[in-house]
């Protein structure tokens, strides 16, 4: 449905992205990371057609340029903050661009917003007005969705309510391009992942292949951690501590639980040793980031 | 086009300040007529108690805020993507502007009218006496008017462009004021200095087009142009801000 094919992005003449290209089909939840100032913005603002770009951008077949927006129609967006205007009420920012004003009080009356959608938005506190510029970036089921950090200043509750939405619009067909600086929350909805550094596209997978399904090392909270390492130590089975845990092999959990059950050791907890999404996330940007100064050096 | 008309003219409707103008512009325009006294009369209802003035103070706020409220807010963004492309936006803000524009003359000459039934600022004048060339009172504040519109359209366009190359609110009120108020009286010291056959084709000379039509005279001698010259120069100049309006806006960095 979105096509991004050999996109270059100047500011001033220095090239901010370079050689971009990905895919979204609908009902995919994209997420964008990278660190600040790798480019994230810069491309959804692309997408959107506010910034000149060479290469060629395509949705539903369209191209879409700064001229040209046509193929915009349904698409929605949050980028940068909320766009609200502060003499209008909620009711009104959205009206501003709704087709469809049933459509948009149920979308109200979803978001928990109808307390207060008629009073005028320059009284919205920070939360209130990402709700409403949440509310405005899915008017009128669309295609396409590009959030900017949607859940900057959301409570909890109102966390959980956005992201049960997004899934729900998902189902119905709408693809996400969502960037965040929260990967754990990210981590919750996305199907795919666009990793971004220093302007450059460096991982584009499934979010699938960021959490495998089984563990090939295992960490143990055991009774007697002191008597535990020393026993696994002498029997080969130990093969690293990790705040206060010990990291088995995976494959070794039989030989090493029938070794602490026969010294009255207990195992309190057993959970894999793999590293977390976030950790990953840190560690491929890390790995890059040191090729990048040494082929600078 | 019609869509961003509508949505422009919904966000322009929907804004406090450009209807606050309105009784400003009537306390204003009591303010200069006494100011000038009743001596000047007639001179008062043509130019609808010099309500061109005024309009072009309203103009620069209200005008430089209406862009200057979508940069600040960032709504520019979502304004942009949602319209099928970027000069529709800039034609869509200057036709509201030139709607408004419009309204405030229409209510200028609404208040002149009232003023004139109700003469507490100046004496009752008829309509039907001849005034300015040779035309009825009448003729002649409708004339002015609709030449009034013209040198307000040649603010709005200059003011577009600045708008469009500056994004503070307050530095592009202080910057139109400055060039509106100030720009005929640097014209006239450009003048003064010599070169008069091209000098006297500056943008800022054709400020000067309202106050002529109506004193020719006095003004005839500053501008060094005559009427039609003048309205032929203030038409060009524009379309050229609006041209370059267009292109600035086309290629702002957003």
């Amino acid at each position: 449905m979105l096509s991004v094919t050999n996109v270059n992005i100047y500011y001033r003449r220095k090239r901010v992205i370079h050689d971009l290209n990905f895919t979204i089909q609908p009902g995919e939840i994209v997420g964008l990371i990278g660190p600040n100032g790798a480019g994230k913005t810069t491309i959804m603002k692309t997408l959107l057609g506010l910034t000149r770009a060479s290469g060629e951008v395509k949705l539903a077949g369209e191209e879409v340029t700064p001229s040209h927006h046509a193929a915009l129609q349904r698409v929605g967006a949050l980028i940068e903050a909320p766009a609200i205007y502060p003499f209008l009420t909620g009711k009104e920012n959205l009206k501003l661009y709704a087709q469809d004003p049933a459509a948009c009080d149920s979308l109200v009356q979803r978001l928990g917003m109808t307390a207060y959608i008629n009073r005028p938005a320059k009284d919205y506190s920070v939360g209130m007005k990402q709700k409403l510029g949440i509310a405005l970036a899915l008017l009128d089921q669309p295609q396409l969705v590009i959030l900017d950090e949607p859940m900057n200043g959301l409570d909890i509750e109102a966390t959980i309510l956005v992201r049960k939405l997004i899934h729900d619009y998902a189902r119905q067909g709408t693809a996400f391009l969502i960037s965040s600086h929260v990967l754990s929350e990210l981590q919750k909805i996305m199907t795919k992942v666009l990793i971004l550094n220093y302007g450059t596209l460096i991982v584009n997978a499934p979010v699938a292949s960021f959490s495998p399904t089984t563990s090939a090392r295992s960490r143990l909270a055991v009774t007697a951690p002191k008597l535990a390492r020393q026993l696994m130590e002498e029997a080969g089975l130990l093969l690293g501590a990790d705040s206060g845990d010990l990291v088995v092999a995976t494959a070794k959990l039989k030989p090493v639980e029938e070794l602490l059950l026969a010294h009255q050791v207990t195992i309190t907890a057993l959970t894999p040793a793999e590293p977390s999404f976030e950790q990953r996330i840190v560690s491929i940007l890390t790995e890059k980031r040191g090729e990048r100064d040494e082929n600078q050096s | 086009m019609k869509e961003q008309l509508s949505r422009e003219g919904y966000k322009f409707y929907h804004q406090r300040l450009p209807w606050l103008m309105l009784p400003v512009l009537f306390v204003l325009m009591i303010a200069l007529g006494i100011a000038m006294g009743r001596s000047y009369s007639r001179l008062l209802v043509m130019t609808c108690y010099d309500s061109s003035a005024i309009i072009m103070l309203l103009l620069v706020i209200v005008g430089s805020t209406s862009y200057s409220t979508e940069f600040q807010n960032r709504t520019i963004l979502a304004t942009l993507y949602h319209a099928p492309g970027r000069a529709v936006v800039f034609w869509a803000k200057f036709l509201v502007l030139l709607s408004y524009n419009c309204l405030l003359h229409l209510a200028a000459l609404v208040f002149t009218v009232l003023l004139n039934l109700v003469p507490i600022v100046n004496a009752r004048v008829a309509w039907l006496q001849v005034y300015q060339y040779g035309q009825p009172l009448v003729v002649n504040m409708l004339a002015t008017t609709g030449v009034d519109l013209v040198t307000s359209g040649l603010i709005l366009s200059l003011l577009c462009l600045m708008s469009c190359l500056i994004n503070s609110n307050s530095v592009v009120i202080a910057v139109n004021a400055i060039l509106v108020f100030m720009g005929s009286g640097f014209s006239a010291n450009l003048l003064n200095a010599g070169l008069t056959t091209v000098v006297r084709w500056n943008p800022f000379n054709m400020l000067n087009l309202t106050n002529q039509y109506y004193n020719y005279a006095t003004y005839h001698l500053t501008t060094h142009l005559t009427n039609g010259q003048l309205l032929g120069g203030t038409l060009a100049y524009l379309l050229l801000f609006l041209f370059l309006g267009n292109w600035a806006f086309a290629k702002k960095h957003f």
